[in-house]
């Protein structure tokens, strides 16, 4: 018989040992963990990447924020698109909605599928509906109340709802359902009116054609798009929110990691003890003329059939887990999203193999080189130095394997530093447990006492037990207090009359008649504020740019355009940090060297403005800088007169940069305000969105309610995964357990002959496992808080709150996870009748 | 071992084997210039007391470890030439083991443990052997009991079955009774000299047991490492 299959024999004989289960379950869970992420992660990536131009609607894409009147000469296919919000209006019920002009050429690439009826697959349709009509989200008719078929008012007009957009290009599902999308026609959308100068919308400008025409034209184009316009490619638009996408996809990644980690170690402390055990078969086996090559085989077949069953098993598992988490987080698009991929498959059992490898190699190499001179003499031989060699080469693979998922350098060190920290605070505080531990067992008497005893007598195994169970439970708590608390602390902050909704797009006209609605209603309103749309483009007659460090140039107030306002009166909820507040000074002043366009905006270089403090801090901006802005197709310079904080979370309107009246006055703005609505004055709103169609009702208690529940989503789906870490925790603790289990078995034999009954055992067993439940689920706790109250502290500038009741359930569900997995791992030691056991130790 | 009779051939030979071991207090010395041939069928008893080197003794000549110095031949072969891995190579169905704590292994019934070392040098009718040297210690019906469910002595029978299995050229035993009980350990020692009588195996135990050594051809009597000539037979 040859040693692999002699390996394959011992093990089918061994199948039933408690350190191969461990092993092979802790194996199942970190592999588990890692191929549920990657395999939702792949099927996402592959979702953009399949769609290729079909994601972006055409080859390139020109997305602005003005109309763009010349091109270059060019013969390509082209489709052009508005889009806007607004509001649109069934009976009394009304909904903010994301609109979509469309001329009939459009997609150009992809497809739009359109339905009768909502959630079915519908039918391969232009975008652009019928004369009269418009296509909608099948989210927006259960908010309208409404059905394929019915009316609504957009504006001054109304359509008649002609069919569900099923599909459409670069959707992959309705996860946000804020806004939900309508197209219309866009020879019908003057009609509406709902457009307004300084209303916020995107010309969409789609072209289609050959690789060569698409690269001349392409090439045209660029020098003429200034920084608000921006050009995408088919791949680069894929690439983007790709980017974006696998930034989240490697964090999510990581905490699958940090599962796979846990369970090394519990792997890892099963391998040792199993090498323990077979010393003596191994020495037999090289007494019986076994060669060191021959052990070699046998256990590296034994190593990996487990590895590759355990490894085979955590992927059936993560292919279920994927589709539940996928179901969480993108229940519309489960369907449309491609089946299972095969990489994932391999990297989940690349990390399975390389994580047993690492963690069991050690172990391994001492058992091959067991002195046979062992049958004779019980000695251990020494750690060979070949096994060290292995510990690194393995600490280095599992390195490689955070590398590989990380990606980058930076990500690493940051992951494997607060690994190693939060290791080390966490064997700190388990050791400061112990010693705690260590009073009240001073203090105890009964099994209690004994069972204490246990605890501390284990050092080592404790500080791993409790160390790997508080990580588990303190990053699930901590994921439950971000959801809940955060949103509730900052909801709770807010006066009862703070501003709930939010009436944007007021026209200038509209203005008086806005407040007089208002004012019948007896709603409390932020005063008007102006707002016109403009971009920062230089400091000092410098462009913005380069005057800043090369990371701070991406800045997000840089790249798309500011909403600017003109005001006398300094905001409430504003505060003047330096500088004077300009008050009703006037004046502005066009830049020098800018083609002179119709004069709108008056000069004035001494003409001041307030830049909030955030903005004046990231763009290294100070009292007396001169800043250009581009307007349109004007340009304006103004001087900052003041740097104000702002406070963002009052729920008024706010702004990053106030001007003087006088300098922007006689540009087309529309107005924003803010407004608060009591539960019985809501029956009002109808009437106004009839009454004003143009002006966009935004309810900021639904906007917070779907934030809350796309964060819900996102951290239920996170929870999901630390469930395996929960798992690989009590892995641990079985493996530490395991590993003790020789010399309890003799205590217990000892003790039971010595006269200790059953029970005494067993309610020793039960306070040495509560013990380290209840402490793990105290350090959580502690832990747990200490980091929201930073987050909520330094993050959200909120109250520091406690939570009671974190207190009482962490320590239970630790007390009730680390007492069933220790009982029933120990429990067979206080049934063995005492002669038994002690024939099976002798 | 002037006679080309390959029975007369030692099987086991050492000359001047001395073994020593650094200790925290300097270098001990365990066993001190033996000189020793066991020629082929022959029975030889170690005698001495606990710390003689014995033990030491019966696992150099079985080539389980290396000597400090002196020479070492089994089955004709130089052990100071061969590695561990060579030494594991000659052991390989020629030499068999009993030994004092028996050294079944748990997970293996008791056919399984005889069935192993067969299995191991390749035996085609390994099976059919394994039932064979079952019956021939009397444990037939035991044949599907792990260690766990056996009395020592049965452990015991099995461990001689497992030695016995391969036809060995030579068995070592290292206080084969060392575990059991007077009666036990008599039924034992009538066991092991009548499947060595009947294989003409090679058998080289470490006893202290009187009784059991009176039963061997010779004997050699270990005091502090060194070979008690005058107790020598």
């Amino acid at each position: 018989m040859n040693f692999a299959r002699l390996g394959l024999w011992l093990l089918r004989r061994e199948r039933a040992s408690g350190e191969w289960r461990v092993l092979l379950l802790a194996l199942i869970i970190g592999v588990g963990s890692v191929a549920t992420t990657g395999f939702l992660g792949d099927r996402l990536k592959r979702a953009m990447s399949e769609q290729g131009a079909g994601f972006l609607g055409a080859d390139l894409l020109v997305s602005s924020p003005r109309p763009i009147a010349g091109w270059p000469q060019h013969t390509l296919a082209t489709s052009s698109a508005i889009e806007f919000t607004s509001m649109v209006a069934k009976d009394d019920a009304f909904q903010l909605a994301t609109l979509r002009a469309v001329d009939a050429a459009y997609p150009l690439r992809g497809s739009v599928r359109i339905a009768a009826r909502p959630f079915e697959p519908g039918t391969v349709r232009p975008a652009q509906p019928p004369h009269g009509s418009v296509y909608v989200d099948a989210s927006l008719l259960p908010l309208l109340n409404a059905q394929v078929g019915d009316r609504v008012q957009i504006g001054e007009t109304r359509f008649s709802i002609a069919g569900v957009v099923a599909e459409e290009p670069g959707q992959l599902g309705g996860v946000f359902g804020l806004a939900p999308r309508v197209f219309l026609r866009a020879d019908e959308m003057a009609a509406t009116r709902v457009l307004q100068p300084g209303s916020r919308v995107s010309y969409l400008y789609q072209f289609a054609g050959e690789a060569k025409p698409l690269a001349a034209f392409s090439a045209a184009l660029k020098p003429t798009l200034d920084r608000t316009q921006r050009l995408i490619g088919s791949r680069e638009g894929v690439e983007t929110v790709r980017g974006a996408f696998a930034n989240a996809d490697r964090y999510i990644q990581l905490t699958a990691l940090i599962s796979l980690l846990l369970s090394v170690a519990a792997i890892a402390i099963a391998a040792h003890r199993h090498a323990l055990r077979h010393y003596d078969q191994a020495a037999l086996l090289r007494c019986m003329g076994a060669t060191t090559a021959q052990l070699r085989t046998l256990y590296s077949v034994q190593l990996l059939t487990l590895g590759l069953l355990g490894s085979l098993l955590g992927v059936a598992i993560g292919a279920a887990m994927q589709q539940v988490l996928a179901l969480m987080v993108l229940p519309d698009a489960v369907t449309r999203l491609p089946a299972l991929g095969i990489a994932p498959i391999g990297v989940a059992l690349v990390s399975g193999l390389l994580a047993l490898a690492g963690a069991s190699l050690p172990a391994l190499m001492r058992l091959i080189r067991v002195s046979p001179l062992r049958v004779l003499r019980r000695e251990l031989p020494p750690l060979p130095l070949a096994a060290w060699i292995s510990v690194g080469a393995s600490a280095t693979a599992l390195l490689a394997l955070v590398t590989w998922v990380a990606g980058d350098a930076k990500l690493v060190a940051v992951f494997v530093g607060a690994l190693a920290g939060l290791t080390g605070v966490l064997i700190l505080l388990a050791r400061l447990a112990l010693l705690g531990g260590q009073a009240v067992q001073k203090l105890s008497h009964g099994p209690l006492r004994f069972g204490l005893a246990q605890l501390l007598r284990h050092r080592f195994d404790s500080t791993v037990q409790l160390g790997a169970f508080t990580l588990a439970l303190f990053l699930i708590a901590l994921l439950a207090l971000v959801r809940s608390d955060l949103v509730d602390s900052w909801r709770a902050q807010l006066p009862p009359d703070a501003p709930n909704y939010f009436l944007v797009n007021i026209a200038p006209q509209q203005q008086a008649d806005v407040a007089a609605f208002l004012r019948q209603h007896q709603l409390q309103a932020s005063a008007l504020y102006p707002m016109v749309r403009g971009r920062l483009v230089s400091k000092n007659g410098s462009p913005i740019a380069t005057t800043l460090p090369p990371e701070a140039r991406n800045n997000a107030s840089l790249r798309r355009e500011l909403n600017l306002t003109w005001t006398a009166t300094l905001p409430a909820n504003n505060a003047v940090l330096a500088g004077h507040w300009h008050g009703n000074q006037r004046g502005a002043a066009p830049v020098k060297g800018t083609p002179a366009g119709t004069p709108l905006l008056r000069s004035d270089p001494s003409a001041a403005i307030s830049v909030e403090s955030g903005m004046a801090e990231q763009l290294n901006l100070t009292i007396g800088d001169t800043l250009g802005f581009q307007i349109g197709d004007q340009m304006l310079s103004a001087r900052i007169g003041s740097i104000r904080s702002v406070k963002w979370d009052s729920m008024q309107p706010n702004f990053f940069v106030i001007f003087a009246p006088g300098q922007l006055d006689a540009l087309p703005a529309s107005s924003i305000a803010s407004v608060h609505v009591s539960a019985n004055q809501a029956s009002v709103l109808p009437g106004f969105v009839k009454a004003f169609p143009g002006i966009t009702v935004l309810a900021l208690d639904k906007v917070i309610a779907n934030i809350e529940a796309v964060f819900a989503q996102v951290i239920g789906a996170i929870q999901l995964l630390l469930g395996f870490l929960l798992a690989a925790g009590m892995a641990v603790v079985v493996a530490t357990l395991l590993a003790s289990l020789d010399a309890r078995q003799q205590e217990a034999v000892l003790l039971r002959t010595l006269g200790a009954q059953r029970a005494y055992l067993a309610k020793s067993l039960w306070s040495e496992f509560i013990a380290l439940g209840l402490l793990a689920g105290l350090l959580a706790s502690a832990c747990a808080e200490i980091a929201m109250a930073l987050i909520a502290h330094r993050l959200f500038e909120l109250p520091v709150r406690l939570h009671p009741w974190l207190w009482l359930v962490l320590p239970a569900a630790g007390a009730l996870l680390v007492g069933l997995s220790g009982w029933l791992t120990t429990r067979h030691i206080t049934r063995v009748p005492p002669m038994q056991s002690i024939r099976a130790l002798s | 071992m002037t006679s080309s009779d390959p029975a007369q051939f030692p099987v086991v030979a050492a000359r001047a084997l001395t073994q020593r071991v650094n200790t925290s207090d300097g270098p001990l010395l365990i066993l001190s210039d033996v000189e020793l041939a066991v020629k082929a069928g022959e029975t030889l008893a170690i005698t001495g007391a606990s710390g003689s080197g014995k033990s030491t003794l019966l696992g150099l000549l079985a080539g389980l470890d290396q000597p400090s110095s002196g020479e070492l031949f089994l089955l004709g072969q130089n052990l100071n030439t061969l590695d561990e891995d060579a030494r594991a190579r000659l052991r390989a169905g020629r030499i068999g083991f009993v030994f004092q704590s028996f050294q079944l292994l748990p997970a293996l019934t008791a056919l399984e443990n005889i069935l192993l070392p067969l299995e191991l040098a390749g035996r085609a009718d390994a099976r059919e052997r394994a039932s064979h040297w079952l019956e021939r210690v009397g444990l037939t019906a035991r044949s599907g009991h792990t260690p766990r469910q056996l009395s020592g002595g049965e452990q015991q029978r099995i461990a001689l079955a497992r030695a016995f299995a391969t036809d060995p050229e030579i068995v070592f035993a290292d206080e084969p009774t060392g575990n059991l009980d007077a009666e036990t350990g008599a039924r034992i020692i009538d066991l092991l000299f009548e499947l060595n009588a009947s294989a003409h195996t090679t058998l080289i135990l470490v006893t202290h047991d009187e009784a059991l050594a009176a039963r061997c051809q010779r004997r050699i009597h270990l005091v502090a490492g060194h070979v008690n000539k005058a107790a020598a037979a």
